[in-house]
């Protein structure tokens, strides 16, 4: 199979951000790549066809497994290390250059180099928090690019932080634990381990908590086990989820629940545990959602395909947006790579 | 004027009363008479008025005659003119123009061909029009007259250099010929054996042009490269070309009357089978030393089409069987678009189209025969100038290169197929030692087996409903042959369908994988095998050392990853089915809890990665 057709068939999108100025939304995948689409495109009301991506690779060798937007700077979390590239809005191009980068540093024990499974920012206090595969949350300083401090207490890898305004960080992680820090406190302050309750173990699909979000009142979290929400300050289990897939996203939205993962649709519930949309996806599993209110309000659905789905009004599938294939300047490219890819290889091989 | 006549008259007769009356009377008469005389010249007087008003009334008269007269010729002359006019207006209705039975394109064509013409305006008659075109194919005309009759002077120009390039070269023939004689000594002296080659080409002469271009060109070929990678001959007999030679001119004469029988009495099939008769030499090229598995092409010259067709065979050296589609794939697939479904000389469809044949038909009818099919890049080899799908003009000009690199292509192209018949052969009477494999190195080797594989239709393939199989590169002639095979570890089973290209190795087998384990899982409903599929599928032939097979090296990819899905999930399922075998450092990694399917070598250590 051809690169082009190999990335077309298995494109993984683990990440997208907003950027600030909440006119352009970014898609990263695997394969290095980071997709660029005009959100203006989508707003239009005439019935053609949105305009085409802007590419912008990575290198092959980068899995960007997160994505985060501060200021002028699109942050992406790849294996071991999270970088920032100027985005030049006017021009509508990703520096090429990486403006800055930190370096998560290696455990002394551990033999791989972590990844940067999440990123979560407190825009406030201009502060980063890096979930990663060493089980480790990172703190870290936008300002100077300093590693404020290290959050440990995970036993495997984090897949989801999250905090709130009262300076507490909740994470979820590989090891099927929720754990709850204060930014002024070295210990974790609370424990919830989902797997241990029946009523939310699927036992085939394992104890890993694969997304979390909170709100004022309420703790979600999901994974192998089911999708539930957690009161904060009480941490009984108020509700639990029906989503039939392991979770992988959840968040949320407009005082409704979102539950994506692998499945082929995703599912929206009212607080009180009833479905109220169900959304047919293509994807094979949800990796990621993110959306906005204003000024083009919508939400965009990514996962393991080749397409975005973009949701205006967070309950109906709108559209979906094709990404490789769908790009500015891919088919001169394509034209000339065409031809006789493996032809040196063969003439080689018989010389 | 006559009162005044008879007045005068009157009044004479009065005078000449009076005059008788004094002469009665015997008076004096004499002064009468002079009064009388006097009226005399009164009457003088009038009587040359009358004459003078009567000379003047004639004059009128023959005026006004002469008027009457012009008149008369006027309308004599008008009545002969409507006559004539009369005349004109039925042969202008008899006209007709010899331009009606001219085609003429319409205005736009011209004003493509003839842009510095002034375009036809808008309000012009029909008529107008009709004439504007008529110049426009005028000019169209003249200008191809004179190409014409330049493409004439040129041709007479080369045919006079021709000959005199011609006497020369027949001035030096004796001067050769007694040199020739002259070193024979030397000849037998270094035991030279050109006579011998001589007479080798004896059949040769009477092949086709193209084909002896080819014969010479594969000949000096072979002759330079020492290893016998391939080898030319010429198959038929001198007879029978000669045979056809004299045939040909018999035809020639009596042409006509052979055309009227065909049309009379013989069916289009058997004119179809005359008119497509090979030449009765044709060329055969061996790929592949003997004693080998050789690929034979067989090329035979078409006078018709004015071009060879290729049919391709195998000869296998263990008399083993197997797919022998294969062959026709290769020559099928050798250049992008050039499938060899049409015939690719220029003009030739209407050369066809005046004897009432189809190109389909001839094509049919070379295929129907076992002569295969008439690819460009056989024209190329051949010298002949080709018009291809896309109408790209080609006239191949170096042809020693451009056939040695044919030659090349074919012979690497063959080699690599039959590598992958051979594995697929050894994958269907399972003699596969995948344990001598390049990445089977670590020592826990495999744990799942191969236990079937089978071939199966495109139709059961498709129902496999994958997102690859949506993603279709432009379709440019490719067929596939599927296979499916059974993987089987305990409990679990993976079924495999392989998608073969005709066009490999231009593009690699094709995997999709479904595993039944506590459910069906395929790369629609579970992100770890779609994964794992990838995986597979992203192996490149760069990537292979030269003695590793690409269906082996997918078979074995898929296999390890087998093992690993299964052990990294069973590490978590509550009744252990799977223990870890592989060494890899994390069973899950990333939000998307990928499996390490990705083997890392680094110095002596292996190790499974995401």
């Amino acid at each position: 199979m051809k690169e082009r057709d190999l990335k077309r068939a298995y494109n993984n999108v683990l990440a997208q951000a907003i950027s600030s100025s909440h006119q352009y939304l970014f898609a990263g995948n695997l394969f290095g790549d980071i997709f660029v689409l005009r959100l203006k495109e989508l707003d239009q009301s005439s019935e053609e066809p949105p305009g085409k991506l802007k590419l912008f690779p990575q290198g092959g060798h980068v899995d960007i497994n997160c994505l985060a937007f501060h200021g002028n700077f699109l942050i992406v979390g790849a294996v071991g290390l999270i970088y920032g590239l100027l985005w030049n809005e006017k021009e509508e191009t990703l520096g090429p250059k990486r403006s800055w980068e930190i370096k998560i540093p290696m455990q002394v024990d551990s033999v791989e180099v972590p990844d940067v499974n999440f990123i979560w920012l407190n825009h406030d206090t201009n502060t980063l928090f890096a979930g990663c595969g060493d089980g480790v949350i990172y703190q870290v300083s936008l300002e100077d690019g300093r590693i404020q401090r290290e959050y440990r207490g995970h036993t495997d890898y984090v897949h989801s932080v999250v905090g709130n305004e009262a300076g507490q960080i909740f994470s979820g992680a590989e090891d099927g634990t929720v754990r709850i820090w204060s930014t002024t406190q070295q210990e974790a302050t609370g424990l919830l381990e989902p797997y241990k309750n029946p009523k939310l173990l699927r036992p085939d699909w394992g104890k890993w908590i694969g997304a979390v979000a909170v709100n004022d009142d309420w703790l979600l979290c999901g994974g192998g086990p089911k999708a539930s929400i957690y009161h904060l300050r009480s941490m009984e289990c108020s509700r639990v989820f029906d989503f039939p897939g392991r979770v992988h996203v959840c968040d949320f939205v407009d005082d409704c629940v979102f539950i994506g993962g692998e499945h082929n649709h995703v599912q929206s519930y009212t607080l009180n545990g009833t479905l109220q949309a169900n959304i047919p996806v293509e994807h094979t599993a949800c990796y990621s959602t993110v959306w906005q209110p204003a000024p083009i309000k919508l939400m965009s659905i990514a996962g393991f395909s080749n397409k975005l789905h973009i949701l205006k009004d967070f309950r109906f599938l709108d559209s979906k947006i094709e990404l490789y294939g769908n790009i500015v300047g891919e088919e001169d490219k394509a034209d000339a790579e065409d031809e006789d890819l493996n032809e040196e290889h063969l003439i080689s091989q018989a010389a | 004027m006559e009162d005044i006549l008879n007045k005068q008259f009157d009044q004479l007769q009065k005078a000449i009363d009076g005059i008788m009356d004094l002469k009665a009377k015997g008076q004096s008469s004499e002064e009468a008479r002079t009064s009388a005389t006097l009226m005399f010249v009164a009457l003088k007087h009038a009587n040359r008025e009358v004459k003078q008003k009567i000379k003047a009334g004639r004059d009128k008269l023959h005026l006004e005659k002469n008027k009457v007269d012009l008149s008369r010729l006027q309308l004599q002359n008008l009545l002969y003119e409507v006559s004539h006019l009369k005349k004109e207006i039925i042969r202008c209705q008899k006209f007709k123009s010899r331009d009606t039975h001219l085609e003429l394109l319409s205005e736009g064509d011209y004003a493509d061909r003839l842009p510095n013409l002034p375009a036809a305006k808008e309000d012009m008659s029909s008529h107008k029009k009709h004439l504007h075109r008529l110049e426009c194919e005028l000019r169209l005309r003249k200008d191809l007259d004179k190409q014409y009759s330049a493409l004439l002077n040129s041709k007479q120009e080369l045919l006079q250099d021709n000959l005199s390039q011609t006497q020369r070269y027949i001035s030096f023939a004796p001067a050769l010929r007694t040199l020739l004689g002259a070193t024979q000594p030397l000849h037998d002296a270094l035991q030279l054996s050109l006579d011998v080659e001589w007479k080798l080409s004896a059949v040769v002469k009477y092949l086709p042009k193209p084909l002896y271009i080819l014969f010479i060109n594969l000949q000096s070929i072979q002759r330079i490269s020492d290893d016998h990678t391939f080898a030319s001959e010429v198959v038929g007999y001198e007879s029978e070309a000669q045979m056809q030679d004299l045939l040909k001119e018999k035809r020639s004469a009596s042409l006509q009357r052979l055309k009227a029988e065909d049309e009379m009495d013989e069916s289009s099939k058997s004119t179809l089978d005359k008119a497509l008769l090979p030449h009765p030499l044709h060329i055969r090229i061996t790929i592949g030393a003997a004693g080998s598995n050789q690929l034979i092409l067989l090329i035979r010259y078409f006078e018709l089409i004015k071009c060879a067709a290729v049919w391709a065979q195998m000869n296998l050296a263990g008399n083993n069987g197997g797919d022998t589609n294969f062959v026709h794939n290769i020559l099928r697939h050798l250049y992008a678009n050039d499938l060899g479904n049409e015939i690719p000389i220029p003009g030739m469809q209407y050369e066809l189209q005046n004897s009432n044949i189809s190109a389909e038909e001839c094509l049919a009818h070379l295929e129907a025969k076992d002569f295969g099919k008439p690819y460009c890049w056989l024209q190329g080899m051949c010298s002949i100038p080709t018009v291809n799908s896309s109408m790209v003009y080609n006239h191949e000009l170096n042809l020693n290169k451009n056939t040695r690199e044919i030659i090349a292509r074919i012979s690497s192209r063959w080699n690599s197929w039959l590598k992958l018949s051979q594995q697929i052969r050894g994958l269907m009477y399972k003699d596969v030692d995948l344990y001598t494999l390049k990445e089977n190195i670590y020592p826990a080797g495999l744990s799942c087996s191969l236990v079937q594989w089978t071939v199966i239709t495109l139709e059961e393939f498709h129902a496999q409903n994958s997102d690859v199989l949506k993603i279709s590169s432009d379709d440019k002639g490719v067929t596939y042959s599927i296979y499916r095979a059974v993987i089987v570890r305990g409990s679990a089973k993976m079924e495999c369908f392989i998608r073969v290209p005709s066009n490999y190795p231009l593009e690699i087998p094709l995997w999709i994988l479904n595993v039944h384990w506590n459910g069906c899982h395929t790369s629609q409903n579970n992100s770890a095998i779609k994964m794992m599929e990838f995986w597979t599928n992203s192996l490149q032939p760069t990537q292979l050392e030269d003695n590793e097979r690409i269906l082996y090296a997918q078979l074995f990819r898929t296999i390890y990853s087998f093992d690993i899905f299964l052990e990294t999930e069973g590490s978590i399922q509550s009744t252990i089915e799977y223990n870890k075998e592989k060494p890899y450092i994390s069973a899950f990694a990333k939000r998307s809890r990928a499996r390490p399917y990705k083997y890392f070598k680094k110095g002596s250590v292996y190790a499974f990665k995401q």
